[in-house]
């Protein structure tokens, strides 16, 4: 069974497409992830802050979008994205 | 090397003796027949290893020894205690209980035997008296012996061995010498017959055991015998008749028998012998023996009857002893009749002598009347016959001449029985000496220019006068003046007077022949004529210089001679001057007379016609034909030996057939230096030496036979060509006892032998006695010198040492002392021993020597100063015994109680031998003591006296072929050669061989043989008994420590158990955990009181309990208070101290509660620590019913508890605090060690040096106990596998972020593990552990499937999961293998 995973599609006020994520992404759910954000086009704010755990997989995920998403998350994820370096590409807003 | 002896000597019956009795034939064979199964100890097969190790050592031994075993303590004996002791109860004894073998003295060692039963200690005791009844009569026996305790298996006493060395001979020996040295004793040289037999009687009677009675009879002239003496037996006795018929009537003791010098045993039976006395015994004599009183050469003076000691058998010893006793007797009474006779024939001498005087006084006036009636007409017939021829007048002249000569002697004669009838009237008036002199003087002048002799004549006139008799003084002076002139012809003859201090000296001296200086002493004897080879022609009557004493005398004057043969003779006369001397009714006035002396001329007719012609020389041949000396009267009872010792060969054996001519016993030496050793072997009666010798000369003979007390007193006479007095002053003054100047006549040499032989038989009859008694001492006898050289020694000396007395003087170093090279602590012990007695001169020592064949010997020697009473120089007089029988008993003794010992303290049964190499190699001193289990490997294991050695390859090849060698030797049969010793032993691990290296320097002999196999008898026995106690230990180790186990421990958990060292034995402690339904643990630390599988035992029921009561749902408190209970009804569980408590693992909250233990220790993460000292109370069983206590805390994160029991931490003198306080620290040190590590650390750092004397248990727990997952390799996982993280870091009190980290850390290792290790297998099981220290956290995370080559694709992201690892924590190690790849991380805290 995977971990379970709220993804949650919409807009944001400005129009621009929205994905707020709720849950912990791990191995198991990337598929599920990876679809979310596949089924958007353009620009993409990424919600992480209901995200307690992401993993390298997860990463993975963001990393394939990374020249189209803007991310918003908390502390809790700060070491990883800065770690893994997507916080460099990427814009990360703070939640 | 020593072969099998199962190959040699095949039994004639294969199982007679093989087995346990194999170590002798004969008395094995014997005991193999016992019917065994008839007594208690059962068939011998079933016998325990100790008994055959105790028979064994028995029967190999060669020394004396018996011992008994079992309930009725069964009799086993070796060939030597049968041959020694046993006599005809042998083989009867074996097998036998050990009361009815010994019943006869049962009440003298049945209390020794009991008491080393019961006490188990070895007794010891010297020459015990013992009646034994071995050889058909009860005999009596000194034995000195010890009984040692023998052990069973078990180390119970079950029965006792005893050595054995019997001393029966020694000891009657002993006591016989003391009697017969008592009789020598005796200080008087001459006594009575009464007085003898008196004294020899109290010595007698003084050993009541050998002579418990005797009677002393002697012959009169008839044949009958009169009771003389009786010692131990009244006189009035009927067995004791005062007088015995000479022989045809029977009495009650034989008399023919004895007088005719025979000896009797008579049995004492029927009437004359009832009521005899015992003696020092409990029964009388069954015998006598009758001696006769014999001196040799002549019949028996009587005879001695001696009641016999019926314990002991009338052997030579005791036949000797007696023989001995009656000697002596004899010889006191043979000396006590022939003083007496010597005693009568001096005063029949004298009256003899007395007897002639008067006759020849009575014959003289007889004579007067005829001679005058001579004298007349001769004188009348010479003036008529003036004319005749002058052949008449010749023969007239030779009538007048004798004639006058007779007159003379006959007025001698007269003179004499007047002085001596005190009928001589004096006349003393006051004369001029000077000019009465001269005048007399000059009556000789014209015969002494006869014959051509120089005349001087030197009177001056004295101050004063002196009273004279003209008449007496006119013959002293015609005398001494008429035998100047008549022996001397050539030279002078001289007179003068001279003027003294107080009194006038005449002399008168001459040129003559001389008078030898043996004379001298008796030149004024009466009727004594001197001998001289120059004047044995001449006759006189022997009486006038006799006279001329008693005439000077009667003036108060005194007259004395010098004389050297050859050179001349002078004479002084002195005489008072005054009258006060004299009788006052003699003195008258002067008278004025003198001038004319017709009594003068006698004197010089005599003097011109004696005159010496000069005398031929005796030669050889008129000596040869001298003859035997005196065929008549007594000859000495046993011939005189003589040692003759000239270097002429012709002289010599003249000597010799002169001396064996007069039947003595003749020895001829060539010279001096074997003259001295034939004397120093046996003392001859008398030694006839030449003077001058090769070598050795006569005076150096002299000197040094007189220096050595074994010859001191041999007479020696010298021979010498040197004539004159000096030469033999020079002989006397050496020591010898007569001197004779060649040539001399045969008679008189062997007058002069017997004479001598006669003094020194006379004068040694005390010496000898004493050489024969020294001699016949059963202890070794010496006299030592002021420098310490022997210079005389006994027999027995010689037979214990091998030195005899032709070495003698021995100086020190004496040869038997040990060489100090080979034995230097021997010699150091002889050297002190030597010291003591120079310095201190009385004292005993026990001291090893070297008897001359080389062996090795310990004697026990007594001294004591003395000074020699002739020469007042200080000697040494010491005896000594051969005690080397006793050194080696006693050695014995302390070697195996010091092997006792070692086997006792020793640990373990590698201890055990180890500890007995050292003590063996100490023993013999030796260079390398090595054991070698001979269990058939190739290379056996090697122990040496400091451990195990470094093993079989490391050994010469010379030691591995002589321990190879010892495989097949019968077991405790010990095995020499020039090197060292070897011996085999059982042992539980198979054939246990020893070898002692001695490195050549000392021999291994019988006695360290004998010594050897008794020690390894008890090695094995105690090795034996260490494997067994080896045996119990791993056994109650192996028991307490599944007793102890959880078998599984809840994590977070470690625990430690540790026996005490010494002695290593289980103990009461333990430790418990206890999963209880509700997911909290129990955790439980106790200490039983006591050590032992008993401690063990209770221990294992208390923590049976206390668990059970534990799942029950009860609080610490409830647990331990129902234990009270428990621990009350079982016996040992009272005052057993146990921490009871109860965790949380999820909080960390603790309740506890304990029963007197020491209180538990937590170490908090912060570096504090904390006491659980809440919940106090009793321990066990002391007041059960009384409500106890409970503590409570709550565990912070990361913190440590110990629990423990008091061997961590009690430590004598050293307060408990000291001890908690060390193991807080310990704790604190290893809080960042896993508990495991961390446990064996605490009690690595708190052991004591030599390691625990008490049994530890301890136990250790970390909070939060560690999380261990293991999972499914399936990604669904990763979420729960994170839940169950998230929460235990919760419990472990860290930062939101370090948590973070964590999770994500982990997280990709584990997506690691079931991405890479598993795609293949998806289901397999990922490991996951993580454990917190007080500074940090360590993650594993494994998985078992194979690693494959990464996808690059795939790669890329998982690459990224690694470097976010990496980042997370601060370590991360990947080790991939063929059997899974494991992650390990750490990161610090804080």
């Amino acid at each position: 069974m995977p971990t379970p995973l709220t993804l949650t599609p919409g807009r944001r006020d400005d129009g621009s497409a929205l994905l707020t994520v709720v849950g912990e992404i791990d191995m198991s759910n990337t598929g599920a992830f990876a679809e979310a954000l596949g089924a958007t086009r353009g620009p993409l704010v990424v919600d992480l802050t209901g995200v307690e755990y992401l993993d390298s997989a997860g990463l993975g995920v963001l990393f394939l979008h990374a020249d189209r998403v803007e991310l918003v998350a908390g502390p809790l994820l700060t070491p990883v994205l800065t770690v893994s370096g997507l916080a460099g590409i990427t814009t990360v807003h703070d939640a | 090397m020593a072969p099998p002896r199962d190959a040699e000597h095949a039994p004639p019956t294969p199982t007679a003796t093989t087995g346990v009795f194999a170590a002798d034939r004969e008395v094995g064979r014997d005991l193999a027949a016992v019917d065994w199964a008839a007594t208690p100890l059962g068939s011998p097969r079933g016998w325990p290893q100790s008994l055959r190790t105790a028979v064994s050592i028995l029967l190999s031994s060669r020394f004396s020894m018996w011992m008994a075993w079992g309930p009725e303590l069964t009799f086993f004996c070796n060939t030597a205690y049968r041959r020694d002791t046993l006599g005809q109860k042998y083989p009867w004894a074996l097998g036998r209980p050990a009361r009815e073998v010994w019943a006869e003295i049962w009440q003298d060692i049945g209390p020794r035997i009991d008491a080393v039963l019961t006490t188990g200690e070895a007794t010891w005791d010297e020459a015990l008296l013992l009646f034994l009844e071995r050889s058909g009569y009860s005999e009596e026996t000194y034995h000195t012996f010890s009984y040692s305790p023998l052990r069973d298996d078990s180390g119970a006493v079950v029965g006792m061995l005893c050595v054995v060395s019997e001393e029966t001979e020694r000891v009657i020996g002993e006591r016989r010498m003391a009697t017969l040295r008592e009789l020598g004793s005796d200080p008087s040289m001459v006594r009575t017959e009464e007085e003898v037999l008196a004294f020899a009687g109290r010595q007698l009677g003084r050993n009541p055991r050998d002579l418990p009675f005797t009677l002393t009879y002697l012959f009169g002239p008839d044949g009958s015998a009169r009771l003389a003496g009786t010692t131990g037996l009244r006189a009035g006795h009927p067995a004791a008749p005062a007088a015995l018929p000479a022989d045809g009537t029977p009495g009650v003791w034989p008399t023919a028998a004895p007088a005719r010098g025979e000896s009797v045993v008579t049995a004492l039976d029927g009437p004359p012998f009832t009521g005899l006395p015992t003696g020092d015994w409990a029964e009388p004599p069954t015998h006598a023996l009758i001696l006769p009183l014999l001196q040799q050469g002549t019949t028996p003076y009587g005879f001695l009857v001696a009641g016999l000691n019926r314990y002991r058998p009338l052997d030579e010893g005791y036949h000797g002893f007696v023989e001995l006793t009656a000697a002596h007797i004899a010889s006191g009474i043979s000396g006590a009749r022939s003083y007496r006779a010597q005693q009568r024939r001096a005063e029949e001498l004298a009256e003899l002598d007395r007897a002639k005087t008067t006759f020849f006084s009575n014959i003289s006036h007889e004579f007067r009347t005829p001679l005058t009636l001579i004298m007349g007409p001769v004188q009348e017939l010479r003036s008529r016959l003036d004319g005749a021829g002058p052949e008449v007048r010749e023969e007239l002249e030779v009538v007048h001449r004798n004639a006058l000569r007779m007159g003379r002697l006959v007025n001698d004669l007269l003179d004499f029985s007047r002085i001596e009838a005190g009928r001589m009237r004096a006349s003393y008036e006051p004369a001029d000496l000077a000019a009465v002199t001269a005048e007399l003087a000059s009556v000789f002048r014209s015969a002494a220019d006869r014959a051509h002799l120089a005349f001087e004549v030197d009177c001056r006139t004295l101050d004063q006068p002196v009273y004279l008799d003209r008449g007496m003084w006119e013959k002293v002076v015609l005398n001494l003046l008429g035998n100047a002139l008549k022996f001397t012809s050539e030279g002078c003859v001289r007179v003068a007077v001279r003027a003294g201090d107080g009194h006038a000296e005449v002399t008168v001296a001459d040129t003559g022949i001389g008078i030898p200086a043996a004379e001298m002493p008796r030149l004024f004897e009466r009727f004594h004529r001197i001998e001289n080879a120059r004047s044995r022609s001449i006759e006189g009557s022997g009486i006038g210089l006799a006279l001329v004493r008693e005439l000077v005398g009667l003036h108060g004057g005194t007259i004395t001679a010098d004389s050297t043969e050859g050179e001349g003779t002078r004479f002084t006369v002195r005489l008072p001057f005054g009258s006060a001397h004299l009788p006052a009714d003699a003195v008258v006035p002067a008278t004025g007379a003198g001038g004319v002396f017709p009594s003068a001329d006698p004197y010089v007719q005599e003097a011109v016609r004696r005159r010496p012609e000069t005398a031929p020389r005796t030669d050889a041949a008129t000596v040869a034909s001298a003859g035997r000396p005196h065929t008549a009267g007594a000859r000495p009872a046993a011939p005189a030996r003589v040692l003759v010792a000239d270097d002429n060969a012709d002289m010599r054996a003249y000597l010799t057939r002169l001396l064996r001519g007069a039947e003595y016993e003749v020895e001829a030496v060539a010279d001096g230096r074997q003259a001295l050793g034939a004397a120093r072997r046996e003392a001859p009666d008398l030694v006839v030496s030449d003077v001058m010798m090769p070598r050795l000369d006569g005076l150096s003979l002299v000197a040094a036979l007189r220096a050595d007390p074994r010859t001191a007193s041999v007479p020696v006479l010298l021979l010498s060509a040197r004539a004159g007095q000096e030469a033999s002053v020079e002989g006397l003054g050496a020591g010898a006892d007569d001197y004779l100047v060649k040539p001399f006549a045969a008679a008189e040499l062997l007058a002069r032998v017997r004479a001598n032989v006669e003094l020194s038989r006379l004068r040694t009859r005390h010496a000898r006695w004493r050489t024969a008694l020294v001699d016949s001492l059963q202890e070794a006898f010496f006299v030592c010198d002021e420098e310490g050289a022997v210079v005389e020694i006994n027999t027995a000396f010689t037979d214990i040492l091998g030195y005899g007395p032709e070495g003698l003087p021995y100086r020190p170093r004496q040869p038997w002392w040990p060489r100090a090279a080979a034995d230097p602590d021997a010699h150091e012990r002889a050297a002190v021993a030597f010291e003591g007695m120079l310095r201190r001169g009385r004292g005993r020592h026990t001291v090893p020597v070297s008897h001359r064949d080389g062996h090795r010997l310990w004697i026990s020697i007594s001294f004591n100063r003395v000074r020699d009473p002739g020469t007042g120089r200080r000697a040494v007089v010491g005896t000594f015994r051969d005690v080397t029988a006793e050194h080696h008993a006693v050695q014995r003794e302390s070697a195996l109680a010091a092997l006792g010992l070692r086997l006792s303290r020793a640990g373990d049964a590698s201890e055990a031998l180890t500890g007995s190499l050292a003590e063996l190699k100490e023993l013999w001193r030796a260079r390398q003591v090595l054991a070698v289990v001979l269990d058939g490997t190739p290379e056996p294991s090697v122990t040496t006296a400091a451990g195990p050695a470094p093993g079989w390859p490391e050994l010469s090849p010379r030691l591995r072929k002589r321990l190879g060698s010892l495989r097949g030797v019968a077991p405790l049969t010990p095995v020499t050669d020039r090197s060292g010793a070897g011996i085999v032993l059982e042992h539980p691990g198979g054939p246990l061989a020893l070898w002692i290296d001695l490195g050549g320097h000392r021999l291994f002999t019988d006695e360290d043989q004998l010594l050897l196999s008794l020690l390894a008898g008890h090695l094995a026995q105690g090795l034996v008994r260490a494997h067994q106690i080896d045996q119990q230990r791993e056994t109650a180790l192996a028991l307490q420590r599944a007793i102890l186990g959880p078998s599984h421990l809840p994590d977070g958990f470690a625990v430690r158990y540790e026996p005490a060292t010494r002695p290593l034995e289980v103990g009461g402690d333990w430790y418990d955990t206890v999963a209880l339904p509700d997911g909290r643990i129990g955790i439980v630390v106790g200490d039983c009181v006591g050590r032992g599988l008993g401690a063990a035992t209770v221990m294992g029921q208390l923590r049976s309990a206390c668990r059970a009561l534990l799942l029950q749902d009860a609080g610490p408190a409830r647990t331990l208070m129902a234990l009270d209970h428990f621990a009350a009804g079982l016996p040992g569980a009272r005052c057993t101290t146990v921490f009871c408590g109860v965790l949380d693992p999820a909080s960390g909250r603790l309740t506890y509660s304990s029963a007197g233990h020491p209180p538990g220790i937590l170490a908090r993460a912060d570096g504090t620590t904390l006491l659980l000292e809440d919940g106090r109370s009793l321990p066990l069983a002391i007041r059960p019913g009384r409500p106890r206590p409970e503590g409570a805390c709550t565990l912070p994160a990361r913190a440590t508890l110990l629990l423990y029991t008091d061997g961590l931490v009690e430590r004598r003198r050293r307060p408990l605090t000291a001890g908690i306080d060390q193991a807080g620290a310990a704790v604190q040190q290893g809080r960042d060690v896993a508990v495991g590590e961390l446990a064996t650390q605490v009690m690595e750092r708190l052991a004591p040096a030599g390691g625990y004397d008490d049994d530890v248990a301890v136990l250790v727990y970390r909070h939060p106990a560690p999380l261990d997952l293991s999972f499914p390799a399936e990604s669904a996982q990763l979420a729960l596998v994170r839940q169950a993280l998230r929460g235990w870091l919760a419990q472990c009190g860290l930062p939101r972020r370090t948590v973070q980290n964590v999770l994500v850390a982990a997280g990709e290792a584990c997506a690691n593990a079931i991405e890479h290790g598993h795609r293949d297998a998806p289901g397999d099981p990922v490991r996951l552990r993580v454990e917190a220290f007080a500074d940090g956290l360590r993650l594993v995370v494994a998985d078992s499937g194979s690693w494959k080559v990464p996808q690059p694709e795939a790669n890329r992201h998982r690459g990224r999961g690694t470097a976010l690892m990496r980042a997370m924590m601060e370590q991360v190690t990947i080790t991939p293998g063929a059997t899974g790849t494991t992650v390990e991380m750490h990161t610090r805290i804080g």
